[in-house]
């Protein structure tokens, strides 16, 4: 039986498919609040387990002596949901009730599958046409969210045209009472004019459930080369769960009157924008709070358009999940230049420091600093001082004399760019890389940027910025032993080099990224309709194809030295770093150059920031990037490593690299390990774990509570 | 010498002798560092790159946040042991990234050219192919293969 339904919804055609007839399910009663209860019955009701960001879970049946025997039990393929596959899967799964739900496929189509097949049990698709095409943040997403009150049950996730849905989860068809027809149009009542169709803003992130509020944040395109520094302002709203309206709005750039207004200088606050929260909100049902993340302000390396500290730019804010009002915040980064988004979802942590229990909120980075905080008084947990920084002399820069630096734990990967990180395999490769870098400008973290020239400095070198540290896929947070298990990139460099843009038709800033002697290009993200504001043609093309000022690598070699990608185990009792090894196999390149066959080098890990998640015994993250090994075919691999010490006790082939978090889930005595995988030519697919029978320990599935 | 005739030259005799089947059962034989386009076509492709790929992925092919790099070990590794068929297919599918679809097979074959020049694959006297079944017989290695 195939049921189809369609709204009326103007800008919107919706389509929910039931597959199957009624989904009846299967296993576990409905607990009370899933979402309250996080992991701890072995579902995984949030994007991050539970909404405290901690990617936890208590299962143990999954262990150091069965992980090799895990194999596959079900693939679901999202190439049919689009018009096109996708390649970049990024989705972690909800399993609640006995139903699993994603967001997958170029649509951002949301599916909910039986977790023990894989069975397709119902589909839904938002058509937002030209909305969609436009919009700054496309393809899957990362996720949704599931709400109940014991009887009804939804799925809430925001469209790539940036409208927010409601579901019935039990059969995906959108719901009625809930805003128009099932859609909430986020781009109205922001407190700021956006274009329906035309207007960027949207957002990739898994919207936050917390006591009947919705938390949705926004997020732009790339902020390198932004058109003006006018641009849309990312504030943060809460809409009630049952009906879609709006609750309250947080004002990430404080309006006249507002707390944090006069921390924009000559009224720089009405002139620009973004100051978005892109990624995973975090909240403490107990204490009603909620903590936000927030990203940079117009542009990411240039603010001379905003003088000031630009609250709450880079700030960690903590609000009212009633109200929005602002509690306590911190801002990480003063006068951000350096795209220093807090790029992750803020970790609940009840911790002991010194014998004195505190009630904290570690936020990872791309720093590689976790700032660790009283999360009721936002006081920091341990000292974090205002440090000196270098002052740049960009015209019309406005730079903040000092930095925030915490004094504990310390940083878990490189931040800043100096000599001694230069790859050193050999002294040859070595006396390349210099020679390379002569033109640019080394220094420690919060080393500004330049103003290109092309005699030198073509730009900083920096490493923990735009792509650095811990991205997106955030950590994992161990309620036992009050420990974080941070993935980072340890060798991602950005080249922070500023230039005038070509004309004020491209951008009405005095600088954006780009570096002197090279032609201009813009920085798009994903799906950015080029008709609008296609490059120019370049003016000149110094060195051409080839040329050795393009090429930044050392005979195909990374210039940074490994490690190239770590994971660290970071205590918040003591504030040290307990292990760290380095994750992923050694990239091909490496491994097989001829220039270094003589050599023997440890695991380099890969350089990206991969989602973790931690079990009871485990933390298993899988690689980013595809190897080839004399054991097996190209593809990569999901590794489990022992957490008390980091090493690695067991790891099962897949496919194509880790794309979003695993995540984990308990269904009918099983344990299942769930993650997307794809890149390369190998498109979107969730990969589904388990053991077979005779590896499974009889009633080693330890759910707590029963 | 109009290398562009002697690609479909290749083609032709290769059509003459059933390719269909004959492909389709083949490893590749060869690999990016055999020579497998011309210099003219990356000229030609790097005019394509310029206009639709590098607001992505950079003039220096070394991309942003959302964009993978094109060139250096992260590019290299990450496709190392697939054929040029399978990333001719990758980007025909899906790039540009806001209009896919929107390349011809020819442009986008000199798309590849470009990239392999950038990443100093040689060049060779023959371009290479848009044909996918074609590309399949090309292997993609990171780095150069000991033989001979």
């Amino acid at each position: 039986m195939r049921a189809i339904s369609r709204s009326t919804l103007p800008s919107a055609a919706v389509a929910a498919m039931l597959l199957g007839g009624t989904v009846a399910v299967r296993g576990q009663a409905p607990p009370r609040n899933p979402v309250s209860e996080g992991t701890r019955n072995g579902q995984w009701p949030s994007y991050t387990g539970d909404v405290r960001g901690s990617r936890y879970s208590p299962l143990d049946q999954i262990d150091a002596r069965n992980f090799n025997d895990l194999e596959i039990a079900w693939r679901f393929k999202t190439d049919s949901l689009g018009t096109r596959p996708e390649y970049k899967l990024e989705g972690t799964p909800l399993m609640v009730n006995g139903v699993l739900y994603a967001t997958a496929g170029t649509r951002r189509a949301v599916v909910a599958l039986d977790p023990a097949t894989g069975e397709l049990l119902w589909v839904h698709g938002e058509h937002e046409g030209a909305r969609a095409a436009n919009a700054p943040r496309q393809l899957s997403g990362r996720g949704l969210a599931y709400w109940t009150d014991g009887t009804e049950e939804r799925i809430l996730y925001v469209t790539p045209g940036y409208r927010l849905i409601a579901l019935d989860a039990k059969n995906g068809v959108p719901i009625p009472t809930f805003g128009q027809n099932g859609a909430v149009d986020l781009k109205r009542e922001i407190d700021q004019d956006i274009d329906l169709v035309n207007g960027e803003i949207g957002v990739q992130s898994a919207p936050v459930v917390a006591k009947d509020v919705v938390l949705v944040g926004a997020a732009f395109r790339e902020g390198f080369t932004p058109k003006t520094h006018k641009n849309n302002k990312g504030y943060v709203r809460g809409f009630d769960v049952r009906t879609g309206k709006r609750l309250w709005i947080f004002h990430t750039i404080p309006t006249p009157g507002e707390f944090g207004h006069d921390t924009w200088l000559n009224g720089s606050a009405e002139e620009n924008g973004n100051t978005g929260v892109w990624t995973q909100i975090t909240v403490d049902e107990d204490l009603g709070l909620v903590y936000l993340p927030v990203e940079s302000p117009t542009n990411d390396f240039y603010g001379g358009h905003r003088p000031g500290n630009n609250l709450f730019g880079e700030t960690l804010v903590c609000v009212d999940l009633r109200t929005g009002q602002r509690k306590w915040h911190f801002q990480l980064v003063h006068h951000p230049l350096w795209d220093h988004d807090i790029s992750s979802a803020p970790i609940l942590a009840d911790i002991t420091v010194d014998g004195r229990p505190i009630k904290a909120v570690a936020q990872p980075s791309k720093q590689g600093f976790v700032y660790v905080f009283d999360r009721v008084t936002g006081k920091p947990v341990w000292p974090i001082e205002e440090r000196p920084v270098e002052k740049g002399d960009v015209p019309g820069e406005w730079y903040s004399p000092t930095q925030p630096i915490p004094t504990k734990p310390p940083a878990y990967n490189r931040n800043g760019v100096l000599p001694e990180y230069l790859i050193d395999f050999t002294p040859a490769l070595r006396a390349e890389a210099l020679e390379l870098t002569r033109k640019f400008k080394f220094g420690p973290i919060y080393t500004p940027p330049v103003a290109s020239k092309v005699d030198g400095p073509i730009a900083t070198l920096t490493l923990a910025t735009a792509s650095g540290g811990t991205n997106w896929p955030g950590a994992s947070y161990d309620p036992e032993t009050h420990i974080v298990y941070a993935s980072a990139c340890d060798a991602c460099l950005t080249r922070l080099g500023l230039v005038p843009p070509p004309s004020k038709d491209i951008s009405d800033m005095n600088y954006v990224h780009g570096f002197a002697g090279q032609p201009f290009r813009i920085s798009r993200g994903p799906g950015e309709n080029a008709g609008a504001d296609a490059a120019p043609p370049p003016a000149e093309r110094p060195g051409g194809g080839g040329g050795s000022a393009f090429v930044f690598n050392v005979q195909g070699l990374p210039l940074i030295r490994p490690p190239y990608g770590t994971i660290s185990a970071i205590s918040l009792d003591k504030g040290t770093i307990v292990w760290q090894v380095a994750h992923g196999e050694t990239p091909d390149v490496v491994r097989n150059h001829p220039l270094l066959k003589d050599l023997k080098i440890p695991r380099t890990g890969q350089a990206d920031s991969v989602g973790t998640l931690v079990t009871r015994t485990l933390v298993i993250a899988g690689d980013s990037q595809f190897t080839t090994t004399v054991d097996r075919p190209r593809g990569a691999m999901l590794r489990a490593y022992d957490k008390t010490n980091g090493k690695e006790v067991g790891a099962v082939y897949l496919p194509a690299p880790q794309s979003g978090s695993p995540m984990t889930y308990l269904l009918n005595g099983k344990q299942y390990i769930v993650v997307a995988v794809s890149g390369g030519p190998y498109s979107g697919e969730y990969l589904a774990f388990s053991l077979p029978a005779e590896s499974a320990r009889p009633g080693g599935a330890a759910a707590e509570s029963r | 010498m109009n290398v562009r005739a002697a690609g479909l030259a290749i083609l032709g005799v290769a059509a003459i002798g059933g390719i269909g089947s004959a492909v389709r059962a083949q490893e590749p034989t060869r690999s990016v560092w055999d020579g497998v386009y011309t210099e003219a076509q990356a000229k030609r492709g790097e005019a394509v790159y310029r206009q639709s790929c590098a607001s992505c992925h950079g003039v220096a092919l070394e991309g942003i946040e959302t964009a993978g790099p094109l060139t250096g070990a992260r590019f290299t590794s990450n496709w190392n042991g697939v054929t040029v068929g399978d990333l001719l297919e990758r980007v025909r599918v899906s790039m540009p990234h806001d209009r896919p679809g929107t390349l011809s097979r020819q442009q986008t074959a000199d798309v590849l050219a470009y990239v392999f020049s950038f990443n100093r694959f040689p060049a060779g006297k023959v371009e290479l192919a848009r044909q996918t079944e074609l590309l399949k017989l090309i292997k993609f290695e990171a780095t150069k293969p000991a033989r001979n």
